[in-house]
């Protein structure tokens, strides 16, 4: 058999002949960025081989004794969101302490509550460890196709792992002993919650879309593998559909989208938009797969938020300044620094309302910065980053997704983006985005400039919510079933709408 | 003006999108008498080969190419009842469709729109598209090509369900199989044994060119 020696990791150890690196390397636990579980389309598995140079490490099959270096793993020091907004809520106040818990595809936050007076002693975070399964859910939903019963259990131990090692943290952190733990509330999206369960999510990935169960979910702790009292419970916030979740009900439950008086948009901005719109009270959803350019994905030279990414970028008289995070030199461009360089393109006039490049001689005092030869014409943002012609049209399609769900459920009530008195901006991604990036290209109508709010992890504080009271929860479960949903494809002329959301009016 | 110089004209007028000059430069071209089949082949499907070609290059997108189809069909709707009636050769015929558990159909009608322009016969089964159909629907109406798309990852194995479906009724060398969608790669074009695998939909018709020799 052939051997392998990490100088990453250090470890020296034998594959099976002809074995893929990627799977040889997984089976060892050393990390591989497999965002597209091993179908060789995200190009993010890439592993340096001595005297062969870098391969795609899914694509590789080991023959013979190879020396490897591997990416780092990245530690959990991105910036996950996990502060909680509660405004004037009274609990009911109990002995013992609770956990509240956000399963988000990416990352898992936690909080630990003192039932006694309602207060969050410590958070912890981590990121969804079922990321070597795929990034998104529906690659997830694919292991499980692959993998039947076995990939569904494997699937519901790796999160459960996640949550299992955030509570201890908490625990420690607050000096207190896990056995007094006596309740914990899950809020996440609807694929999430059909994992942590151990449930077969596998409906949720084909139309028409259906998931298991819609209902809130009661089970006791031990049975699923969390710490806790004997009798401790574990109780997860009712879905809506297979596309809006329970994160999305919670979210809209602490943004008292039942009650408004006038027009509200709920947004959560992520691989998967979620958008429910409250017409005084009157609620509808839909979800718009938005596809992950917005997180770093699918561009050239993306990466997530980690030390090194361009997380701002401001243009002045031909002038780029970028911001990278950790101070460090600029490697890559995350999310926000996307966003910022779209605005620059678009204010500076360097594409045009179509989104197309404009020759580098009609970019005036952008002329040096904007290089056109066979890869194609991108706009350098330092020496080595830059944002090309496809990348811009990656993020069109995202932008072109969320407007059109905006469109579709303002047409669908009726009423006209000048109508809506505020949009609510929730979750991990939204936190880095600034109004005037999301104004400028167009993700949010125009017309809303003034009116955006940030509203922060609304699912984990939803799930507080639901920890300190019996009955925020069975008012969740009927917001659950107040919450239309409809999906985008089945809208009429949907393709249209779609299309005529992806230019850049300015 | 000469007819070099009206297709070129309608040629421009398709790239540039505007269904209005591409409706009067067609009136114009049968005021003439040019033949109609000409003017379409000369000037608005050469039109529309430039879109594709701007497309793959990133200068036009979806909206553009939407945009120049209409125009293109605006002038096909003119010349149409102009046309001699061909008996010489059989135009190259597709089925397509997406995949059976998937609704995401974009990509798929931009390649439809595409394969239309370029003159090929196109048998549209829509989205969600049970693996049978495919195979029924071609060899009803004794098709060349099957063309899949997907935009999920759970929706690929239909793909290979289809090319099964096709060896297992002994037919599998009467068609050519071509997929294409998000998560699709040339990768698992060889896995499942499919003919061809295309990043998008111009490159799409350039390879059916290829493949059919022309």
């Amino acid at each position: 058999m052939p051997l392998i020696h990490d100088l990453t990791t250090g470890k020296k150890f034998a594959a099976e002949h002809g074995v893929t690196l990627l799977k040889a390397l997984l089976a060892e636990d050393i990390y591989v960025d497999n965002a597209c579980n091993g179908r060789g389309t995200c190009g993010k598995c890439k592993v340096y081989i001595e005297g062969v140079g870098e391969v795609l490490s899914c694509e590789y099959k080991v023959n013979s004794d190879i020396t490897v270096k591997t990416g780092k793993k990245p530690n959990n020091d991105m910036n996950i969101l996990s502060k909680v907004y509660v405004s004037d809520f009274i609990g009911e106040y109990r002995k013992g302490y609770g956990i509240i818990c956000d399963i988000g595809t990416t990352t898992v936050a936690v909080g630990l509550v003192n039932l006694a007076t309602g207060e969050i002693m410590v958070d912890a975070a981590a990121m969804n460890a079922q990321r070597v399964f795929g990034q998104d859910v529906l690659t997830r939903i694919t292991y499980e196709i692959e993998n039947g019963e076995e990939g569904i259990k494997l699937l519901q131990n790796t999160v459960m792992d996640c949550i299992r090692e955030c509570v201890k943290k908490c625990c420690t952190d607050a000096g207190i002993d896990e056995e007094e733990i006596v309740e914990y509330v899950i809020a996440a999206n609807c694929t999430m919650t059909h994992m942590a369960l151990g449930v077969d999510a596998r409906s949720i990935g084909v139309a028409p879309y259906k998931p298991v169960f819609t209902e809130g979910q009661e089970r006791k702790a031990r049975s699923l593998g969390l710490p806790g009292a004997q009798e401790a419970s574990v109780y997860f916030i009712p879905q809506v559909s297979g596309y809006i979740g329970g994160d999305i009900v919670a979210g809209a439950y602490c943004c008292e989208m039942a009650d408004k008086k006038g027009i509200s948009l709920f947004i959560d901005i992520g691989t998967n938009g979620e958008i429910v719109l409250s017409n005084k009270g009157s609620m509808v959803s839909c979800s718009c797969a938005a596809g992950p350019a917005l997180e770093g994905m699918n561009i050239e030279c993306g990466m997530p938020a980690l030390a090194g990414a361009i997380e701002e970028v401001c243009a002045d008289e031909g002038d780029i300044k970028t911001k990278a995070i950790g101070n460090t030199d600029a490697v890559g461009i995350c999310g926000s620094g996307i966003l910022d360089t779209l605005s620059v393109l678009i204010k500076e006039e360097i594409i045009k309302k179509t989104g197309a490049f404009k020759k580098p001689e009609e970019c005036g005092l952008y002329e040096k910065r904007v290089i056109k030869d066979d890869s194609g014409v991108r706009l350098m943002l330092t020496d080595k980053v830059y944002m090309s012609q496809k990348d811009v049209r990656q993020v069109q399609l995202a932008k072109g997704a969320i407007l059109s769900g905006i469109r579709a459920l303002l047409n669908r009530e009726g009423v006209k983006p000048a109508d809506i008195d505020e949009v609510l901006i929730a979750g991990q991604f939204g936190a880095h985005l600034r109004e005037e990036a999301l104004i400028v290209t167009g993700i949010i109508p125009a017309e809303c400039a003034g009116k955006i709010r940030y509203v922060g992890n609304t699912s984990k504080t939803g799930a507080y919510m639901a920890l300190m009271s019996e009955v925020v929860r069975s008012n969740m479960e009927l917001l659950a079933k107040k919450i239309s949903y409809f999906e985008l494809a089945e809208v009429e002329n949907y393709e249209m709408l779609l299309v005529s959301s992806m230019s850049f009016k300015g | 003006m000469s007819k070099e110089e009206l297709f070129a004209k309608i040629k421009d007028a398709v790239i540039e999108m505007d269904d209005e000059t591409v409706e009067s430069l067609c009136n114009e071209a049968i005021a003439e008498n040019f033949d109609a089949t000409e003017v379409i082949r000369e000037g608005l499907i050469k039109g529309m080969d430039r879109v594709g070609e701007l497309y793959a290059t990133g200068e036009y997108f979806l909206p553009e190419v939407l945009t120049a189809s209409f125009a293109l069909n605006a002038g096909v709707d003119i010349l149409k009842p102009y046309m001699k009636k061909e008996v010489s050769t059989k135009p190259v015929k597709i089925v397509i469709g997406v995949v059976e558990g998937d609704t995401h159909d974009i990509g798929k009608n931009l390649v439809k729109i595409m394969c239309e322009s370029a003159g090929f016969e196109v048998i549209d089964l829509g989205r969600d598209v049970p693996i049978n159909e495919f195979v029924d629907v071609a060899e009803k109406e004794n098709a060349d090509f099957i063309l899949m798309s997907t935009l999920m990852t759970t929706t690929m194995p239909g793909m290979k369900a289809v090319v099964d479906e096709l060896t297992a009724r002994g037919i599998r060398d009467k068609y050519k199989v071509m997929i294409g969608g998000g998560p699709i790669s040339q990768k698992f074009c060889d896995e499942i044994g499919a003919d061809a695998y295309t990043v998008d939909a111009a490159s799409c018709v350039k390879k059916i060119k290829e493949i059919v020799g022309i």
